[in-house]
């Protein structure tokens, strides 16, 4: 347990589409214990300082995906984001912002039900427990912990440049195609969606604040694609 | 200001509020029973209470060959200090794993020891391992449901907040009014049903478990709309949650059952629970099993030495966990071991030091009254999940809420399916109607937009503080006669002299969170006037209520304190408990018309 108390600055992104003419940056300086979140910082200058900011959280666990933000340029989750002495805080790119630091997800979650992330229908007479081995239960499990909060997608270089939706639908996809009820061929959205685009810089994985692997999905899914058919392993 | 042109129509056979399971689960019965649904989000989709749960699941599975649904009926009642609804903990034993295979068929991967075996656990107060989960705990199960909600084509539609039901002259609901706050737009879903999942209210305390959006909005909302509560004055404290940091303080870390060898087997110990003075101070409390007792215990008897000076100096109490189940946590909660080291180090991780924990606001156990298929006594209004009442009784099992989400979701999109089917048959509604609705709608618009407007006053924040604060200390865990007074009376000054009074800082539209927060504490102070008034009727101690002034169970109030709404007064009124032998419950209406739907 820390006593210690720090004072950060915050430059908080401030923009109220048809409002605003331009962005601006609001800088606030907030004092806590020397642990407290990036979100307690946001939660602080909410609180105090300035009343209309727009900001979104729920869980504050590192659970819902839904506080991610960029902090002096790296897209993070700020509930589970300790505070650096100066921080430059943004609304996650490259979406559409709703109002200060808060993104539409609209595209996002219609890209989602394009790619139709559900296995097929088991029959009616199915016997539950439906088969499955253990490991596979525990992989398929841990690939579904995704937050879908975009942090990857907003650090990845190849969707800056490049016709790629991102790592976090190629994640789903091979959940999907790793799942024993499968029943659908995940290749070809995979590759609708910039499957061959990624570099292999790994940025997602090292950003994933679920500590999952987009980068090992897209490599698996590229190497069932070379191999032919499903992916197998 | 914002004329009757101004609010948005839509039109939607069942409009569902609330983004969890419940919600979700809903909206795919009423879908896929021929509606035409709406589910509103005040969120993004993803924020949700179920979300943030660690998802164990009771269910009987038939693989514990010791186990039975009447068991489980037995244990649930047994929890709940024998005031539960029984008929809905009948259906909750009975209908728990129909529910968790329907999950499955969305694509859940429950924990396998084989393939065709589930892994199964404890929780505390079960009498049986009957609990299965999987590794991506209240993730998952919000994932693989939303997913089907997409495949189904349902809008979800974010940023969405239920403010209030609309009524038709004879009460029945016939829309719902929400506030767009992505774009401000105010929108009225002309529809025939509604049906409540929001959740709830643990933000009425100052340390909590919960998302920041549980705000008891649906509860509010119908007991305003005329529907009884039953059994507000119970809220489920988790007796274990991270202390520190202040980002985390309040989230759960579940029960001791899961850091001992009790997890595994009922006869074995949970983790140790000790205070600053090394004493275990819960054999005090419940000698028998002691800290795998149930969460009302446990987490009183935390409270309990934190408030008479034996905790930390944190706030919090040491719980020493069991080393050697550390393997198997990692596996199936490697979530929680992630937290644990991020926030606390590693050999607390590790589960090889003590913990600090401390009691955190979790459950609302008491909520709108059902029946056995989640109507109100306001026809058109269904309720389901957390902002329902009666399943538990006076205290719930771990892993009891998911079931029950899951169970009363799905039953209450089916019932709702079914009224709007038979209504659309007796009753189309008139222009004239449509009209005096948009009205009614308009007139609460301009209302609710009074912060917006008032150029002096107070800031909701503020006043929500001052809420918290006050359940915290004194509708919380340990209750009194002379506070609970106390409070009401505050409560009743804050809604007549600072509810009107709230002001904002911009009168910006869009995502605008103190007016939001101003609409939330309406809900919070109508809430948290009931659980004071209903807290004040039950003279005893039982499960989450606890009364120093009554500091034992009285076999007399094995019954139920219902709450209603007349004007701005709390009407409360004691209730026999429903039975499997009382056919409909007492004092309620039949509500009007019966589906076709078997009861039970």
């Amino acid at each position: 347990m820390t006593d210690k108390n720090i004072t950060v600055t915050a430059e908080i992104r401030r923009f109220s589409p048809g409002q605003d003419d331009a962005p601006r940056y609001d800088s606030f300086e907030v004092n806590g214990l020397d642990n407290m979140r990036v979100l307690d910082v946001i939660r602080s200058v909410y609180a105090n300082q300035a009343g209309d900011l727009a900001f979104q959280f729920a869980c504050r666990i590192g659970r819902c995906g839904t506080c991610a933000v960029k902090v002096n340029g790296v897209p993070v989750l700020a509930c589970q984001e300790r505070c650096v002495p100066h921080m430059r805080i943004e609304p996650l790119t490259p979406f559409p912002v709703i109002r200060d630091l808060v993104i539409d997800r609209t595209e996002i979650e219609a890209r989602y039900t394009d790619l139709a992330i559900v296995p097929a229908e088991p029959a009616a007479d199915a016997e539950y427990p439906l088969p499955m081995p253990p490991a596979v239960a525990e992989k398929i499990g841990h690939l579904d912990s995704c937050l879908a909060c975009m942090i990857c997608v907003s650090a990845c270089p190849a969707v800056d440049e490049r016709p790629f939706d991102g790592p976090a639908f190629m994640l789903k996809l091979r959940y999907m195609d790793q799942h024993p009820n499968n029943g659908t061929d995940r290749l070809p959205d995979a590759l609708e969606g910039g499957l061959l685009e990624c570099f292999g810089c790994d940025a997602c994985t090292q950003l994933c604040p679920a500590d999952l692997s987009p980068a090992q999905s897209i490599r698996e899914l590229r190497r069932g694609m070379v191999l032919g058919g499903r992916s197998g392993t | 200001m914002t004329t009757i042109h101004d609010i948005a129509t839509h039109a939607f056979d069942v409009v569902i509020a609330g983004s969890g399971a419940a919600g979700m689960r809903a909206a795919i019965a009423a879908h896929d029973a021929g509606c035409k649904v709406a589910l509103l989000a005040k969120g993004p989709p993803r924020a949700n209470h179920t979300r943030m749960s660690g998802g164990r699941y009771n269910a009987v599975s038939g693989q514990n060959p010791a186990d039975s649904t009447d068991a489980f009926y037995r244990d649930t009642v047994d929890s709940g200090c024998q005031i539960n609804n029984h008929p809905l903990t009948r259906v909750l034993a009975n209908e728990a794993m129909d529910r968790a295979w329907d999950l499955e068929s969305y694509g859940l991967a429950w924990d396998r020891e084989g393939d065709r075996k589930y892994m199964l656990s404890m929780t505390g107060g079960g009498s049986f391992v009957r609990t299965i989960g999987s590794v991506d705990e209240g993730i998952g199960i919000t994932e693989v449901m939303l997913h089907q909600l997409y495949k189904r084509r349902i809008p979800v539609l974010a940023f969405h907040m239920l403010v209030e039901t609309i009524q038709a002259d004879d009460g029945s609901v016939v829309g719902a009014l929400a506030l767009d706050m992505a774009t401000g737009t105010w929108r009225h879903f002309a529809c025939g049903a509604v049906i409540i999942a929001t959740g709830g209210t643990s933000q009425l305390y100052e340390t909590s478990s919960g998302p920041a959006i549980n705000t008891g909005d649906g509860i509010a909302i119908a007991l305003r709309a005329g529907a009884e509560l039953v059994d507000i004055e119970f809220m489920q404290f988790i007796p274990i949650s991270f202390v520190y940091p202040p980002s985390a303080r309040g989230y759960t870390l579940t029960e001791p059952a899961h850091y001992g060898m009790r997890h595994f087997d009922p006869k074995a110990e949970a983790a140790h629970l000790i205070n600053n003075k090394g004493e275990r101070f819960v054999l005090k409390h419940d000698p028998v099993r002691k800290e795998g007792s149930t969460r009302d215990v446990l987490a009183r008897a935390i409270m309990l030495e934190i408030l008479e000076g034996r905790g930390t100096p944190e706030g919090g109490v040491l719980m020493v966990p069991d080393p050697r189940v550390f393997d198997s946590f990692l596996k199936e909660r490697p979530i929680y071991v992630k937290r644990i080291l991020e926030n606390y180090g590693e050999a607390q991780a590790r589960l090889q030091a003590p913990i600090q924990v401390m009691p955190s606001a979790l459950y609302t156990l008491g909520g709108v009254r059902i029946d056995p298929w989640c109507r109100t006594r306001v026809p058109g209004l269904f309720v389901g999940g957390e902002a329902a009442g009666g399943v538990h009784g006076a205290n719930r099992l771990g892993g009891s809420s998911m079931p029950d989400i899951q169970v009363f979701g799905r039953r209450s999109g089916m019932a709702a399916a079914e009224y709007v089917k038979s209504r659309a048959r007796a009753l189309a509604p008139t222009a004239g109607a449509r009209g005096g609705a948009l009205a009614a709608a308009h007139a609460r618009v301009m209302a609710l937009e009074a912060p917006l407007r008032n150029t002096d006053g107070v800031r909701p924040p503020d006043l929500k503080r001052q809420i918290q604060k006050l359940m915290w200390d004194h509708v919380g865990l340990v209750r009194s006669g002379e506070k609970l007074t106390s409070t009401l009376a505050a409560f009743d000054e804050m809604r007549e002299q600072v509810l009107p009074r709230l002001k904002v800082t911009s009168p910006v539209r869009i995502l605008n969170r103190e007016w939001m927060e101003a609409i939330e504490l309406e809900n919070l102070l109508d809430i948290g006037r009931a659980m004071v008034t209903a807290s004040l009727m039950r003279k005893e101690t039982r499960g989450a209520h606890y009364r120093t002034d009554f500091p034992d169970l009285d076999p007399n109030w094995t019954a139920n304190v219902l709450v209603r709404k007349e004007g701005q007064a709390m009407r409360v009124e004691r209730s026999a408990v429903v039975t499997e032998a009382s056919s409909t419950p007492t004092s309620t209406p039949a509500p009007a018309p019966e589906p076709a739907l078997e009861n039970a």
